[in-house]
């Protein structure tokens, strides 16, 4: 099995490719020095002090609060359009289903800008920063979340529903009992997609923040012109954990992996 | 109503349940990327736009050679970036679908976590492997390849890099499901027939998989071709790209409609390499 040992190495080496950029900046992080080296000289906790300044705390709870509401609005607007796009046949249904997944196709830096632009000539600047990023960010995490719950609705069979009905739940109790409980996961996944999508994005934030109301990754790509002090590695290692924490513990409890790994795979 | 079929339509009424969403869209994405392509069309003057009609911001930025230059780089990086995600990603994607070790979903998952950190601090992390004062430098003066520091910062190679980290995960997503959508069988029926493994990948699998490495390759040129913050950190501006001039067209430039017209120059890119995906029957990544 010669062949299988080279693919073996070869992925191996991928893998090195993969995490070479992100063990450089962890160890920078604990680096001694006043320069963002490669070994580190030495060890220290003095960036993580810093890191951990209001200076960096705000934009990392800016950043926390703007993808959770971002990511509960979009699930919610998400839910109403997929059940609308499974369940109902209507005049436009297939323009509409283009168009939630039209904010994946534009480049989101590009839809950033048309926002700002039309804030602007709309004049309601009282709109920049955080409703301005909200609107931003529940546009470009819309496909995830439609797309995830379409599909857990259409694999849900509809039986059930007509089961409860017949003996004799009212709508709500049907939606709440039956339909939601089965589509969890899905919905749950597009979620926490959704989450991610809006705490790692820069492209649709880069032109709708203001001081003070700024998200971590705008508040790193502003500070990289000033120069590339350890303080970013230490920040940017926080923001690798906040994600992983998150799901980790979703992953505990609704097993969003089976959602995404499960599907489509042969035998 | 017993027997009407979907509780959410009953509860809220079904056209209220489509059309909320849709507003939403219409309102915060259709109409402010339909104004953004108008106003590439609009002469401004000192700054300002007018209401002239023009075609002049176009064929100002593709005759002037600073920006076609930009154009054109942001065009040969993203498509280098393409191949080399293919490249990379096929043989982990095929390993991934093939291995029988038991750590086979941490391994998936540890390919896909890449995504869970911003891109600007990916793009960091490679600065800080690229920089004169980096890891590769003194290697390269270690081993006297260089006398003094390496300079590999700005360069649009190091971009090509940056990127093509950046957008691994996602090639690896597609070509892995392109993988697994291969009936086993047909493998299985190749090696029965005589066939050893190389060629049973050559013939069987690789042919089957190839809509998977468009989808990877075209995936990964869209999302480069509009890239802000790695040609933002590892280039400079001798590397300016599309999206770094439209930042400095809008920002320090405050000339809006020559970066509109370089936004419908992206929107347009973008929107041709989805139609070439769906006229070559690319396959979609599923994140």
């Amino acid at each position: 099995m010669k062949p299988w040992h080279a693919l073996c190495a070869v992925a191996a080496a991928v893998y090195l490719f993969i995490f070479a950029p992100i063990v450089v900046t962890a160890s920078v992080s604990f680096n001694a020095g006043n320069l963002s080296r490669f070994p580190p000289v030495g060890f220290s906790l003095r960036w993580w002090r810093e890191a951990l300044d209001p200076r960096w705390l705000q934009p990392l709870t800016f950043s926390l609060e703007l993808a959770a509401i971002s990511a509960i609005i979009a699930t919610l607007l998400g839910l109403l359009l997929a059940f609308g796009l499974v369940r109902h046949r209507f005049p436009g249904r297939d323009l509409v289903a283009t168009l939630s997944l039209g904010p994946l196709a534009l480049p989101a830096l590009v839809t950033g800008i048309a926002l700002l632009q039309i804030l602007n000539m709309a004049g309601i600047d009282a709109l920049y920063g955080f409703p301005a990023l909200v609107i931003g960010h529940v546009v470009i995490c819309l496909p995830f979340t439609v797309r995830t719950a379409a599909i857990s609705l259409q694999a849900m069979p509809a039986r059930v529903e007509q089961a409860a009905y017949s003996l004799g739940a009212t709508p709500i109790e049907v939606l709440l009992r039956v339909t939601l409980p089965l589509i969890k996961s899905g919905v749950f996944a597009g979620t926490v997609f959704a989450f991610i999508q809006s705490f790692t994005d820069y492209s649709v934030s880069l032109f709708l923040t203001k001081p003070g109301a700024s998200t971590i990754s705008v508040t790193i790509l502003g500070f990289l012109d000033y120069g590339f002090t350890p303080t970013l590695a230490s920040v940017a290692v926080i923001t690798l954990i906040v994600p992983l924490a998150l799901i980790a513990i979703v992953q505990h409890y609704f097993r969003v992996g089976d959602f995404i790994y499960g599907s489509g795979r042969h035998g | 109503m017993i027997g009407a079929g979907d509780p959410a339509g009953e509860l809220i009424g079904p056209r209220l349940m489509v059309a909320l969403p849709a507003a939403f869209l219409l309102l915060f994405f259709v109409i402010p990327n339909a104004f953004l392509l108008t106003t590439s069309f609009l002469k401004s003057e000192d700054q300002v736009l007018t209401n002239q009609v023009t075609l002049q911001n176009f064929t100002y930025l593709l005759t002037k050679p600073i920006y076609l230059t930009s154009i054109l780089r942001s065009f040969w990086i993203s498509a280098l970036t393409g191949m080399l995600v293919v490249l990379l990603a096929y043989p982990l994607a095929y390993y991934l679908a093939r291995t029988a070790n038991r750590w086979r979903g941490l391994l998936i998952g540890i390919a896909l976590a890449p995504l869970l950190a911003s891109v600007v601090v990916r793009t960091y992390g490679w600065w800080v492997i690229l920089n004169r004062d980096g890891p590769i430098s003194d290697l390269a003066r270690a081993f006297a390849l260089s006398r003094g520091p390496l300079v590999l910062l700005p360069s649009s190679l190091a971009i090509v890099v940056g990127l093509t980290h950046a957008l691994l995960p996602y090639g690896v997503l597609t070509i892995l499901s392109a993988i697994n959508g291969i009936n086993p069988s047909l493998e299985r029926a190749a090696m029965s027939l005589g066939a050893n493994r190389c060629r049973t990948f050559l013939t069987v699998t690789l042919p089957l998989s190839i809509h998977g490495i468009a989808g990877a390759f075209l995936l990964a040129f869209s999302l480069s071709v509009s890239a802000y913050a790695t040609p933002a950190i590892l280039g400079g501006p001798a590397t300016a790209t599309m999206a770094t001039r439209i930042y400095d067209f809008l920002t320090s430039l405050d000339d809006w409609s020559l970066g509109a017209a370089m936004a419908a120059i992206l929107i347009v890119t973008t929107m041709l390499i989805l139609f070439v995906g769906s006229a070559v029957g690319a396959r979609r990544a599923s994140l």
